[in-house]
């Protein structure tokens, strides 16, 4: 399989008033398209942090993100928009849709800014909530939806423009058991139906084990990283 | 796209932004009605003063203005105007010539200007005959005709039949002197000219003053000021190498423009602060709904907007509701307008001010593009220039710190 993903020692130094807080401490750590990959660890051990930086939402102190080939590390803030844009989905722990647009047009927000012509949009967005399970649902708004039905939604919304990786920030925390099954379900179809890589931060054992590869961080430092075998 | 989403953020708060709604409508409602009913006092003010006498522009002998005198003549007044009536804009003009003189009755014996006209063509171009409240006004077959104004009359204890003795110093140093008949009595409305001026036929005056075929000013008036306005550059080729000047309208009452910009400029003071109380209410309001989905929107840059569009977005919001605000204040306050344009205003207490200026007792404002557009435009130009405050501060925001706001 193909790196689509590496983090070449990645540091990420913090300041509180006079005290320096180390959330990274020289990550390495390499991902492969289609893979599957959990990160859990104790309550500011990285996680977070390292997703953040995977999502250019963050730049390291020290260190790279190479994605799809791109160094990550020199571009600007609107060259960073358009990557996040063109090859990172992300879902958030508390869904994040936009309350003023419909599921739909949640999903069609990020086709918008590409710049896709509206039927093209339509019928992506239509596929996307039809894999997602909501089907007749398009026209609802956040407000109008369970919590579960809303992080579909917001699953439908990352993979709208066919990203390199999708990454998932304890995106169960916040759905009962049956919701997180379905979802976690339903985020294994989708990593094995589209082949892109999915990398989750989570505390949560259900997700653990449904991912194949599972790496643990510890006071920045990855402490464990694990492949089980198909 | 950014347009559509700008207006749904709009109303998710719908009683906040019906709010910022009615303050923008009510402060444009309150410009374009006051800015009309000014710009419709004006007017009545120009209208009323130059059409009593002056006219909206006139043609004199170079330095006439400064110091006015019977010698200072316009020698061709008949060629000047056959050429000025065909410039557009300009409807008619009158020849006159004026001089200060003594008019005597018995013993009482007041100064006065004393002017001669051509009374066809003089009533195109002045009221004064519409003001006649004694008697009548001077006609084409009058020739020792005078009219007065209703205070100069008393003063003379003179009445309509009645004959009055003039006597002044003719162009060439003669004595100007004629036995003249009361005609009519004018009461302008200004009480200035009802004490001071009198109008006899131009030829009679002529003759008395021995000034041959020679005038002192030409008057000009159209059918608009505006219209004559515009028509000035047009006219001063035409009077080159004649020895003459044009004057407008605010040359030939200086006190009059000054009033109106006094007036006018005192206002704008007063319509700044109220764009600026406005501008301040609105962008605290968007400033507060900036900062309320700050998480929001570092969820939006975290998905891919760029920070440029985003700021774009909430500048359109801010816009939008300036739009809404004024386009309801702009209809209203045409309404509005329109309604008390139809049935005036009565401002009591007001009508010594108002004589001064010829105003009638009832005001009338008028619309037009200026009073409609001026106000919401400056109101527009301010709100739209305050967005760039949430836009910047928007632009700035990191995706991460953003969402990690309350």
């Amino acid at each position: 399989m193909s790196t689509i993903l590496e983090c070449k020692h990645l540091t990420k130094q913090y300041h509180q008033g006079d005290t320096t807080v180390n959330a990274l401490q020289g990550v390495d750590v390499s991902f492969n398209k289609g893979e599957f990959v959990s990160i859990s660890g104790p309550s500011g051990s990285g996680k977070s942090t390292l997703l953040h930086i995977i999502g250019s939402l963050e730049q390291p102190t020290d260190g790279d993100v190479i994605l799809d080939g791109i160094s990550l590390r020199n571009e600007s803030r609107r060259e960073l928009a358009d990557i996040r844009l063109n090859r990172i989905g992300f879902v958030f722990q508390a869904y994040n849709l936009i309350p003023v647009l419909t599921a739909a047009e949640n999903v069609e927000f990020i086709l918008q800014l590409q710049g896709v012509d509206r039927q093209a949009r339509r019928a992506r967005s239509g596929e996307l909530l039809k894999q997602v399970g909501l089907e007749g649902l398009e026209n609802r708004r956040p407000g109008q939806l369970s919590g579960g039905q809303q992080q579909r939604v917001a699953v439908a919304r990352a993979l709208a423009s066919h990203p390199a990786i999708v990454l998932a920030d304890e995106p169960t925390a916040n759905l009962d058991s049956k919701n997180s099954d379905e979802l976690l379900a339903l985020m294994s179809k989708l990593n094995q139906e589209s082949n892109v890589t999915i990398i989750v931060a989570t505390h949560d054992p259900k997700v653990i084990a449904h991912t194949r590869r599972h790496i643990v961080l510890t006071d920045g430092n990855i402490e464990t990283d694990e492949t089980r075998a198909a | 796209m950014l347009a559509g989403l700008a207006w749904r953020n709009l109303w998710r708060q719908p009683r906040r932004t019906l709010l910022n709604v009615i303050s923008i409508a009510f402060a444009a409602l309150i410009m374009v009605f006051l800015l009309s009913f000014q710009m419709g006092t004006y007017a009545t003010m120009k209208e009323n003063v130059l059409q009593v006498i002056d006219g909206y522009a006139q043609v004199q002998p170079t330095g006439y203005q400064d110091s006015p005198d019977l010698k200072k003549t316009i020698a061709d007044s008949d060629a000047i105007m056959k050429q000025i009536e065909t410039v557009t804009g300009v409807a008619t003009t009158a020849p006159r010539t004026t001089t200060f003189a003594i008019l005597s009755n018995g013993e009482k014996s007041v100064g006065a200007a004393v002017l001669g006209v051509d009374p066809e063509r003089e009533v195109r171009v002045s009221r004064l005959n519409r003001s006649i409240i004694h008697g009548n006004y001077l006609d084409r077959e009058d020739s020792n005709a005078i009219v007065l104004g209703a205070a100069l009359a008393r003063s003379l204890g003179v009445e309509v039949g009645d004959s009055l003795t003039l006597l002044g110093e003719g162009l060439d140093g003669s004595i100007a002197a004629d036995v003249l008949t009361v005609k009519g009595i004018f009461e302008s409305g200004t009480p200035e000219l009802d004490r001071q001026l009198s109008e006899m036929p131009l030829a009679r005056f002529q003759e008395d003053f021995a000034m041959d075929a020679a005038v002192n000013l030409i008057v000009v008036t159209g059918p608009t000021l505006a219209g004559v306005l515009d028509a000035l550059p047009d006219l001063e080729p035409l009077l080159n190498d004649r020895e003459v000047e044009l004057k407008s309208w605010k040359q030939l009452q200086p006190g009059l423009d000054a009033a109106i910009n006094l007036d006018l400029n005192t206002s704008l003071m007063w319509y700044a602060s109220m764009v600026i109380v406005v501008v301040f209410i609105i962008l605290n309001t968007l400033l507060m709904s900036v900062l309320e989905r700050t998480r929001e929107f570092g969820v939006l840059l975290s998905i891919g907007m760029r920070p440029g569009k985003l700021g774009v977005m909430i500048w359109m919001e801010l816009s939008l509701l300036a739009l809404l605000g004024l386009l309801v204040g702009i209809g209203l306050g045409c309404v509005v307008t329109l309604l008390i344009g139809h049935y005036g205003l009565e401002l009591p207490g007001a009508e010594a001010i108002f004589s001064q200026w010829g105003l009638p007792g009832r005001l009338y404002p008028r619309l037009s593009l200026l009073s409609i557009s001026a106000g919401p435009g400056a109101m527009a130009l301010c709100i739209f220039l305050a967005g760039i405050l949430p836009y910047r501060r928007v632009r700035r925001l990191q995706p991460v710190d953003a969402m990690r706001a309350a």
